[in-house]
């Protein structure tokens, strides 16, 4: 349209007729080649692989009846090196035992370096927090012993564009293990970061890797501290005593304003610590928690409706082109019951944070704890829960995603 | 698993469609509203592709979209709300955004707040470049006359004959054989379109007398197509500028997973399966025609026909199997083809409200410059790119975080292959390098300190997009839009360039381009043509 736009018309209409032969001569030229490669999907799977098939290569013993497993690659079953993972992250191991596939997640207790370049990973498990898995991995694991885990997952990092430059971390019981990794990485890295480990047990003998914490203390004193914190002392302690609470984080960490504070433990050192915590008023960005896996006792949350206590209910699965009916008990989470029953979905973190094993409600209803709830909006309008964090409370029918092994 | 207890898909189906993208799930409703079963297998646990959500904390941050054109509100729908609603029966809460965009260009220090509407949004810039009204005037007729003959060709192509299309723009072509008789050229608005169809962007606009300055006002919109304004196509441009401009963009209420679960949902209620943890690993061709598909698990499954909500690489590439099924004119077409930019977006989780924090917009184009040509080159390294794309979730929807907090993330592209060298060891700190300079880019133009109030951080690289979403490269944008490799061209070799029968490619890879909107309708179109090879 002249009156629009003044264009020189004749070589328009010209260019016009030449579109398609320009496409077609370019596709003439182009090569035959497949594009087999894809250098991201190359990036993505070496960083979060679907699966790592390790080996054990060591086992040694730990404080308070704790054991270090080592895990290395099995270049047997082609996974070449452990993948690169973040200090405070975790596996996800996957056990057969007895007939059933089990999922747990353990963090990683070795640090980023020590897995570098084919290196290892060592989880640590005390056999006292029972469960499952922890009494199998005692008896049955041995140098030799074949075990599969996820790619390194969880979110209980360090961030420099989130955390303080000072960081506490408040540890108890075996909820050392993530920081055991933190700090080793900060001595490795030389990170430009200050850290205050105060690590809370009952008993003297409860403390796992003393001597490593205190050598990394010890090799950047600058940067990091380390307080041990006994409930219930022997006479030859000499350090502070009593729980981890908002005193002795102070007397020992110093004024709380301004620091990142990391949290790993027990879930009642959380509800315990979180009272004391709200004293500091931190925004909450300063406040990481680990999250817990399973909780142990659901019937004991005060939105749980008791009637549903105790009982055990059907469970109608729908898996690809199958249907089964199996049992589901209302103590244990909707996964349990799957695993028991072999078709569990993947899972990874079991505490509800990962959707991993999301799947659809049809019919019937599940408790899912709110605190653990991390579903997406969209999720819950569109009835998709997660089964590691919701309970049973009546019959329920699902549909549950198909295992990708 | 418990030995010999693996479950199952079924041997067969009428069609499956591999992917739950924005392509998968438009090609599975347009199936399944018109009675087909189609099978949708996902390798990811969730539907959307990049139609996703994920959440930190207490914040749930959007995957990947900005905005989506064509939806418009209740009285006056667009193509793509016309087809979710109407057609399919989805149920979306969509939420308007308030405003097209802020742009802020930090070498000259130009900051404009654009609204939509087309008066309104050329009253904007002829505020801040005077003189800019008359040819903007010019420039949105020929837009809209560009946009609405599209419209037109696009309507006959949903009817798919391209044979047709070709006939007609044949005839269009010779009954304007003298360019300068003006009343026949003024009576159709088909000859401006034919006159615009094999040229840049820059071609057109800067013949049109609109002050430079206003320009760099127009032009921010062209990084949601990726291509330099020197060489992306007139065409779509128009016809993008003038979606927007007229029917608004919007969003659902609950992220884009949303839209992605409505839509999986009334799949599912019309017949059809949709099946997650699922990869399908090769698509089985025999003698030119789909027989099957093989998914990750080994499992086989018989179909006639196939929509591929992926790349035509990848396709060709690796999943048509035998290899020597890929026909040679195939890859030499999907070779000749430039991939579209990879994703690099920042996720922030923020403890201070918009108003605290000094971010009132909804979406800020942060650009040194509007060169796109300059802009583009920076995509070409491993460091900060000169653009960011910007949305604040909370200027659309107030509640999308707690009282007190906000989301912003932050967009940026690279070009393919930028990537390609990074170890898995730097990963973590290129991620925060980058990361951290954009947080910088941001709050150094809008004179924020958001950088303080981090609650929560993600960082997605086009590791992330090519792990969760398998898209080729970690690309975020189908192949570049040049003018031979635009819309039309493409519709008008689409029989010519269909090598595999019963194969069809759904997604932002597919005829009408990238973008969530492009990417539905060119999934519907192949849910039709599927429907139509499979005799319904």
């Amino acid at each position: 349209m002249s009156e629009l736009i003044n264009f020189d018309g004749l070589k328009d209409m010209a260019a016009l007729l030449e579109l398609l032969p320009e496409r077609k001569k370019r596709m003439k030229k182009a090569s035959a080649e497949p594009q087999t490669g894809d250098a991201m999907a190359a990036l993505a799977r070496a960083l979060h692989p679907e699966l790592q098939r390790l080996v054990i290569a060591d086992v040694r013993q730990e404080a308070a009846g704790a054991r270090v497993f080592r895990l290395v690659s099995d270049m047997e079953s082609g996974t070449a090196a452990p993948a690169v993972f973040r200090a405070g992250q975790y596996l996800s191991l996957k056990i057969d035992i007895s007939g059933v596939r089990v999922a747990r997640p353990y963090s990683i207790s070795s640090s980023p370096a020590d897995a570098a370049d084919g290196g290892f990973y060592e989880i640590t498990i005390r056999k006292k927090d029972g469960g499952f898995l922890s009494e199998h991995a005692w008896k049955e694991w041995r140098v030799g012993t074949k075990i599969e885990a996820s790619g390194p997952a969880g979110f209980f990092c360090v961030e420099p564009l989130r955390d303080a430059r000072h960081i506490v971390g408040l540890a108890g019981g075996s909820g050392i293990t993530p920081f055991r990794s933190m700090l080793k990485d900060i001595v490795e890295t030389g990170a430009d970061v200050k850290f205050t480990l105060l690590y809370g047990v009952n008993r003297p003998d409860e403390i796992m890797f003393k001597s490593d914490l205190e050598a990394f203390a010890a090799q950047a004193p600058d940067r990091i501290n380390v307080h041990f914190v006994c409930c219930e002392p022997d006479a030859a302690w000499c350090g502070p005593t009593g729980f981890l609470t908002a005193d002795s984080i102070r007397k020992l960490a110093g004024d709380p304003a301004g620091k990142s504070f990391f949290i790993c433990g027990p879930q009642a050192m959380y509800s315990f610590l979180e009272t004391e915590l709200k004293q500091f008023e931190l925004p909450k960005r300063r406040v990481r928690r680990e999250v817990f896996g399973e909780t142990a006792d659901v019937s004991a949350h005060p939105d749980y409706p008791t009637d549903a206590a105790g009982k055990s209910f059907s469970m109608t699965v729908h898996c690809g082109s199958e249907t089964t009916v199996i049992p589901a008990n209302s103590s244990e989470s909707a996964l349990v019951a799957l695993e028991r029953a072999g078709i569990a979905p993947p899972s990874e973190c079991r505490s509800g944070e990962c959707g991993f094993c999301a799947s659809i409600l049809m019919n019937g209803k599940v408790f899912v704890i709110p605190e653990t709830d991390r579903r997406r909006l969209a999720a819950k309008k569109f009835d998709v829960f997660h089964p590691c964090s919701s309970y049973p409370v009546t019959d329920i029918e699902v549909k549950v995603p198909l295992d990708k092994s | 698993m418990a030995e010999g207890k693996k479950a199952k898909l079924g041997g067969a189906c009428d069609a499956v469609i591999i992917g739950a993208g924005n392509g998968g799930l438009a090609a599975a409703l347009a199936l399944a509203v018109r009675g087909a079963k189609p099978l949708v297998l996902e390798q990811h646990n969730a539907p959307g592709g990049f139609a996703t959500s994920f959440v930190r904390g207490r914040f749930e941050f959007e995957a990947a979209l900005h905005e989506l054109s064509s939806i418009g509100p209740e009285n006056n729908k667009g193509g793509v709300r016309r087809f979710l609603e109407d057609e399919g029966g989805v149920d979306i809460d969509w939420v308007p955004i308030p405003e097209a965009y802020r742009v802020i260009l930090t070498d000259s220090g130009m900051d404009a707040r654009l609204p939509f509407g087309e008066a309104p949004f050329i009253d904007a810039i002829e505020e801040k470049v005077p003189g800019s009204r008359e040819p903007l005037t010019r420039y949105f007729a020929l837009c809209r006359e560009v946009s609405g003959a599209l419209g037109l060709l696009a309507k006959t192509a949903s009817n798919p004959s391209p044979k047709r299309i070709m006939k007609d723009l044949k005839k269009f072509v010779a009954e304007s054989a003298d360019p300068f008789d003006d009343a026949r050229r003024n009576a159709s608005n088909v000859v401006t379109f034919l006159r615009t169809l094999p040229k840049t962007v820059d071609e057109v606009t800067l013949k049109m007398g609109i002050p430079p300055k206003a320009v760099d006002l127009l032009y921010p919109y062209w990084c949601y197509l990726g291509i330099p304004m020197s060489r992306m196509n007139f065409t779509i441009w128009a016809a993008m500028l003038i979606d927007y401009i007229d029917y608004g963009a919007w969003i659902p209420r609950l992220r884009s997973q949303e839209m992605s679960y409505a839509i999986e949902a009334r799949v599912r209620e019309l017949g059809g399966r949709v099946e997650y943890n699922t990869r399908v690993d090769r698509v089985l061709v025999e003698r030119g025609r789909v027989k099957g598909v093989v998914t990750a698990s080994g499992e086989t499954i018989k179909t006639s026909a196939v929509i591929a909500n992926t790349s035509p690489t990848q396709l060709y590439g690796s999943l048509v199997s035998p290899a020597s099924e890929a026909p040679a004119a195939a890859l030499r077409n999907v070779n000749s083809r430039k991939l579209g930019g990879a994703g690099f977006v920042v996720y922030l989780g923020l403890d201070a409200s918009p108003v605290e924090l000094g971010v009132n917009d909804y979406g800020y184009f942060i650009s040194k410059t509007m060169n796109t040509d300059a802009v583009y080159g920076s995509m070409e390294k491993l460091d900060l790119v000169d653009m960011q794309a910007t949305i604040c979730l909370n200027n659309a929807i107030p509640d999308c975080s707690p009282p007190g907090t906000t989301i912003i993330s932050m967009t940026t592209l690279y070009k393919p292959g930028v990537w390609d060298a990074v170890k898995p060891k730097e990963y973590a700190a290129l991620k925060n390098r980058l990361a951290d300079a954009m947080i910088s880019q941001f709050d150094d133009a809008l004179g924020t300190d958001i950088r303080s109030r981090v609650e929560e951080i993600e960082v997605a690289t086009p590791a992330t997009f090519a792990r969760y979403a398998r898209s080729f490269n970690g690309g975020i944008y189908g192949y570049e839009l040049d003018p031979w490799d635009s819309i039309i061209p493409r519709i008008l070799s689409e029989k010519d360039e269909s090598y595999i029968k019963g194969l069809e490619v759904a997604g932002g890879f597919a005829t009408m381009g990238h973008g969530f909107s492009s990417s539905l309708i060119s999934g519907r179109s192949a849910g039709l043509k599927t429907l139509a090879g499979l005799g319904g």
